[in-house]
């Protein structure tokens, strides 16, 4: 569970540090004195990030877009999709349990895969077993979840700079 | 009408009538994990159309950033919102 933590370059840290200091002034504003404490609270964020994200854990920039690219149409799918069932004079559901595999390692990166599988249509990863079996509960089991699933990791993993997103 | 607040209308509507569906979802679908699919996707689709109709309205570049900042950070907490949820669910239905 616990991320591999190691040796951060400081240029690196002080990258982390502004993107989360813009963050701030762009929700909060730029008056002095929230600018004050946006400092300390991007400090602190940088501060949790470097004990959150795994040490290895880059993103590519490429399969980033690639992936923004596939996952917005498919949240449009997600939410036309439930709309569709709920608008129905009786909800067209056959809700259930599928089993699935997936091949990252516990830790950050299977995480961050499940919550955003979360928000794909017709799946919601529950829980996964250590031996790497995916719980996923969708809407409709006449669906093929298993492909649906084994596409989502694929693109996920097209997004982590080694392929496999360790720890 | 001038047509940004036409946009802003239609998608403002039609991100209404997402969350309506979320709504609706959340009392017709049977079961606590089918619910939460009703809450994480319709609603979030919902909050993006919102914030996409509402950016024409937006009267700085920053504005425009803040709501897109809300709408990344609203799908960021549904999305671990809902597998908490459906963590909990599971393992109380499974057993200790």
């Amino acid at each position: 569970m616990t991320p591999a933590i190691g040796p951060r370059p400081l240029s690196s840290l002080l990258a982390r540090g502004v993107g989360f200091l813009i963050l701030w002034v762009v929700l909060i504003g730029t008056t002095p004195i929230n600018l004050l404490i946006g400092l300390a609270a991007a400090a602190a964020a940088t501060w949790a990030s470097g004990l959150l994200w795994p040490a290895h854990g880059g993103i590519d920039a490429l399969g980033l877009l690639r992936f923004v690219l596939r996952f917005l149409p498919q949240s449009i799918v997600a939410g036309v999709d439930v709309a569709r069932r709920a608008f129905a004079p009786h909800p067209m559901l056959q809700p259930g349990l599928v089993a699935c595999r997936t091949s990252l390692p516990a830790g950050t990166a299977r995480r961050a895969m499940c919550a955003l599988m979360s928000l794909q249509p017709g799946k919601l990863p529950v829980a996964v077993d250590p031996d790497g079996t995916l719980h996923i509960h969708c809407l409709d089991q006449r669906e093929p979840i298993k492909e649906q699933t084994a596409a989502d990791e694929a693109a996920f993993c097209g997004m982590l700079r080694d392929g496999a997103g360790h720890g | 009408m001038a047509p940004a607040d036409a946009f802003t209308l239609l998608f403002v509507t039609a991100g209404a009538i997402l969350f309506l569906a979320g709504t609706l979802g959340l009392l017709r679908f049977p079961d606590t994990l089918s619910r939460l699919h009703a809450l994480s996707k319709a609603d979030n689709l919902g909050l993006g159309l919102i914030v996409i109709g509402l950016l024409p309205q937006c009267d700085s570049v920053t504005a425009g950033l803040k709501l897109v900042c809300v709408w990344l950070l609203a799908q960021l907490s549904a999305a671990t919102a809902s597998q908490l949820i459906a963590g909990a669910v599971y393992r109380r239905k499974s057993g200790p």
